[in-house]
């Protein structure tokens, strides 16, 4: 309405009333000039109505026209395209009309996106593409920004052409990377184990695969920087799986040369039953403290289709013990899945590890997922909860939260 | 930004494209708007002729927003002429832009031209059930019964589900014709309702009725009713089919149940092999039930009483006739605890098998399980919808099965003030249904909203005089 206002005010300063009448104003919106508009509009039409001047159809001759020599080119060649040939072309022509859909788009991802088993999967895989490729336009938009300014201060530089003394060379990374490596062959032989269980490809989509080999690699990479790793083992690994071309893609050589043990064998075999924990959040019972003496297990698994009980009915076979981490009894759960990411994870086991303090350790659990700390009775914070919520919603989801807050403290109580 | 209400020259659009915050996209709102607000369809032109004049081209979504403006005000010509240029410029069209050309000229006299645009798309593409739809309407009304039923079949085929729409059409034109043909093919559209659980709406239920009564020579009577609860048709006295599945299908659930809801994927999921086989024993030592009950369901009927108070008088309730009750529980129930009493417990054992399953397994697939087992009369008692377990079952011919089954069977209770009262399961099946001479189809308000589990209580009854 308002750049509408603007546009028109223009208009009339630029005094060219006979076009903003025909322009169709709103009579509310600019009640002042309307009255002056109008009779001149009358004048316009009688003297000359634009319609009359202008060819409507013109565009069609031009779009005929400027073709003619094309099309002799184009029509004894539109011979049978291959599927893949054609797919590419509908993909050009949706991107023509404006849908998310990659500017390029290798043979892999073609072949992938007519295997898509319905239109919708189509759609989300193109639209899957579309953000990638600009996120990595964006990035290298970004990475050349910065060579430039950097160019620019070295020019500056050496204008003024100073020679800086240090004492320390340039190996900051190199030396780092070395005591952290230091440190992690050294939990090879004292640490204490963190099990991967590396089981779970085939209740998962390629995607999801490509997604939990990201998050262990994260994990992977804050296990070797911090104080006192994890020995890491990738339990039940099988060589030329999803996962290990997966980790080839992320560490390429280095992957030969990582600190971590993987094997084919189920960890049942290579440790002791009693010791070992299968971490899952469907787990009936709750951890209270961090064990040092026991191997903590974790399943390799992202599950973006909710499959509940998987990896609890994996322990329940194994008859190992099970635990979830005490979420319920420390945060305000607001919303969201209690699984978390194998990054996060490794960040609070990490942190239970070195310190054994559980609010520390559940800093690592994403914001949006929960409201705050409990440190006040529960009663009070139910209260807090209910205000913010009528606050932040409207007052139907007000009932839906209070009914929430009801089952919280019936959980809590239950416990 | 506002759409001019009369053609503009070129100077005058450049004006407005300047005065625009984001000229790059100025062409592309303008038309937006222009679809919304419906404008005079010589503006749109006039718009084009000054892109084509500036850039010498016109971008392929303009043309096709330009499309939707001539689709939605019915101009036939000027969709032909885009058609035309389009051949002429892209080697092949979107769906988006297929989607515009058959409905636009599947509404006008060139609807044959939407079915030749029909056979383009589906080189490329599965066409949508709309295209479908349209192409079906306008052969309709145009009285190419054969040519809509060929399509229709086509449709079906490609798994597409035909809206009511189409198939009240089919009702709708076929009125005061002859043919035993395309008596036949209408019945087979509701024997499709049947199959797949459609219920048709009020209106689409008038085109029925109306069509069975002009049927030349057929003296056919339709009258609106509602069916007793006993099953019998007021109207006709006829006997409505009951909710029991046959034998074949009976067992066919049954063994879908077994291996979908309570092996799945892996049996440790929901319970462990060992409980299974030990619930299984349990249940052939004392086949037949009459009623299973879901007791912990059942136990939280009233937030306010003891939870082994509510379960105690739902079994006191249920146990009149010497029923056979199977109660279903979880072994926590066991531990004496506040809503758990030790001697009340006790004292409905006596009255009622019990079976506590652990407590991190699921017994709602040991109910269903107890339930199949011991036969068509046995009942099951529980509020849930059990949405999950019909979710396991994997094809759509088991779930609509499961649904059935749930309906004759499941017995949920409300609570008012103190008393229970038994919300009948439903004895009839609630599908379109026919014996040759009489036709029963259920239908439901127009603006009446229905949850899925709920069955429309309407009914039309057609007989043969």
């Amino acid at each position: 309405m308002q750049s509408a206002n603007v546009l028109l005010k223009k208009i009339v300063r630029s005094s060219v009333l006979p076009f903003a009448a025909q322009h169709g104003m709103k009579k509310d919106l600019f009640p002042l000039s309307r009255s002056l508009s109008l009779s001149l509009c009358l004048k316009q039409d009688n003297s000359c109505n634009p319609s009359e001047k202008l060819d409507l159809d013109a565009w069609k001759k031009v779009m005929k026209s400027g073709l003619q020599e094309e099309v002799s080119e184009t029509v004894p060649e539109r011979k049978e395209l291959s599927s893949l040939a054609a797919a590419r072309e509908i993909l050009g022509m949706w991107r023509l009309a404006g849908r998310s859909v990659p500017e390029n788009i290798s043979e892999e991802q073609l072949k992938t996106f007519m295997d898509c088993p319905s239109k919708s999967a189509q759609k989300k895989y193109l639209k899957y593409l579309y953000l990638k490729e600009l996120y990595k336009k964006n990035d290298k938009r970004k990475i050349e920004e910065k060579k430039e300014r950097r160019l620019e201060t070295q020019e500056q530089a050496s204008k003024t052409d100073e020679t800086k003394r240090n004492s320390f060379m340039y190996v900051w990374d190199n030396s780092m990377e070395r005591a952290h490596s230091w440190r992690v062959a050294q939990s090879m032989t004292f640490g204490q184990p963190l099990v991967f269980d590396m089981s779970y490809e085939k209740e998962m989509s390629v995607r999801e695969v490509a997604n939990t080999v990201r998050q262990i690699v994260l994990g992977e990479g804050s296990n070797r920087r911090s104080a006192d790793p994890f020995h890491i083992h990738f339990c039940n690994f099988q060589d030329d799986s999803l996962y290990h071309k997966e980790f080839i893609k992320h560490y390429r050589e280095a992957w030969g040369k990582l600190l971590i043990t993987v094997t084919d064998q189920c960890y049942t075999e290579v440790f002791p039953k009693d010791k070992l924990i299968y971490l899952t959040a469907d787990s009936p019972k709750v951890m209270k403290t961090f064990d040092h003496d026991k191997i903590y297990i974790v399943g390799s698994m992202v599950d973006k289709s909710i499959k509940t009980g998987v990896s609890l009915a994996r322990a329940k076979r194994l008859g190992l013990e099970t635990a979830a981490l005490p979420l319920e009894k420390y945060l305000l759960w607001n919303s969201g899945a209690k699984n978390l990411t194998l990054d996060q994870m490794m960040h609070i086991l990490l942190t239970l590890k070195d310190t054994g303090d559980w609010k520390k350790a559940l800093e690592f659990v994403p914001k949006r997922k929960y409201c705050g700390f409990v440190s006040k009775p529960v009663h009070e914070l139910k209260k807090t909860l209910s205000l913010i919520n009528t606050l932040k919603l409207g007052k139907r989801q007000e009932e839906v939260r209070k009914q929430f807050a009801k089952n919280y403290s019936k959980k809590l109580t239950q416990k | 930004v506002q759409p001019p209400e009369k053609p503009l020259q070129t100077e005058e659009w450049n004006r407005l494209r300047e005065s625009f915050q984001s000229p790059e996209r100025f062409e592309e709102v303008m038309f937006n708007n222009m679809v919304r607000c419906n404008s005079p369809i010589d503006v749109a032109k006039s718009l084009l002729t000054h892109v084509a004049n500036s850039n010498g081209d016109i971008a392929y979504n303009l043309l096709v927003k330009y499309l939707a403006l001539c689709v939605q005000q019915g101009q036939t010509s000027e969709i032909r002429d885009v058609y035309d240029i389009m051949k002429i410029r892209f080697r092949i069209l979107e769906s988006g832009a297929y989607n515009l050309f058959i409905r636009g000229l599947s509404n006008s006299d060139q609807w044959r031209m939407a079915l030749t645009l029909l056979e383009e798309v589906k080189k490329n593409m599965i066409p949508s059930r709309t295209n479908y739809e349209s192409c079906i309407k306008a052969a309709i009304r145009h009285q190419e019964m054969n040519l809509a039923f060929e399509l229709y079949r086509e449709m079906l085929a490609k798994d597409l589900v035909p809206t009511l729409d189409v198939l009240q059409a089919f009702f709708d034109f076929s009125r005061d014709m002859k043919g035993a043909e395309l008596q036949k093919e209408l019945f087979g559209i509701l024997l499709y309702l049947r199959e797949n659980q459609m219920y048709p709406h009020k209106t689409f239920m008038w085109s029925i009725k109306l069509w069975f009564e002009s049927i030349p020579g057929g003296n056919w009577r339709g009258h609106l009713t509602n069916i007793k609860d006993s099953g019998q048709c007021p109207v006709c006295n006829h006997q409505l089919e009951d909710s029991d599945l046959t034998e074949e299908e009976y067992n066919n659930l049954r063994e879908r149940i077994i291996r979908d809801v309570i092996h799945g994927t892996d049996t440790f999921r929901k319970t462990s092999p060992q409980e299974f086989e030990a619930f299984q024993k349990f249940v052939e030592n004392r086949l037949p039930f009459d009623i299973v009950i879901d007791g912990l369901n059942v136990s939280h009927i009233k937030p306010r009483k003891m939870h082994c108070e509510n379960l105690f008088d739902a079994v006191n309730c249920l146990a009149k006739e010497n029923a056979r009750l199977l109660v279903l529980g979880r072994k926590h129930m066991l531990g004496n605890s506040s809503n758990w009493k030790r001697e009340i417990m006790k004292e409905m054992q006596n009255k009622a098998d019990f079976f506590f399953a652990e407590n991190i397994s699921e017994d709602d697939a040991f109910l269903l399980y107890a339930t199949l087992q011991s036969g068509k009369h046995c009942k099951f008692v529980t509020r849930d919808f059990l949405r999950d377990h019909k979710a396991c079952l994997s094809n759509s011919v088991t779930r609509h099965l499961f649904r059935k089954w749930q309906r004759g069977h499941q017995i949920s209770k409300k609570m008012f003030l103190s008393v229970f009262i038994q919300q009948p399961a439903f004895r009839y099946d609630c599908v379109v249904q026919t014996t040759g001479d009489t036709w029963h189809i259920p239908y439901k308000d127009t603006f009446e909203e229905k949850y899925s589990y709920q069955v429309p209580r309407k009914w039309l009854c057609i007989q043969q005089k």
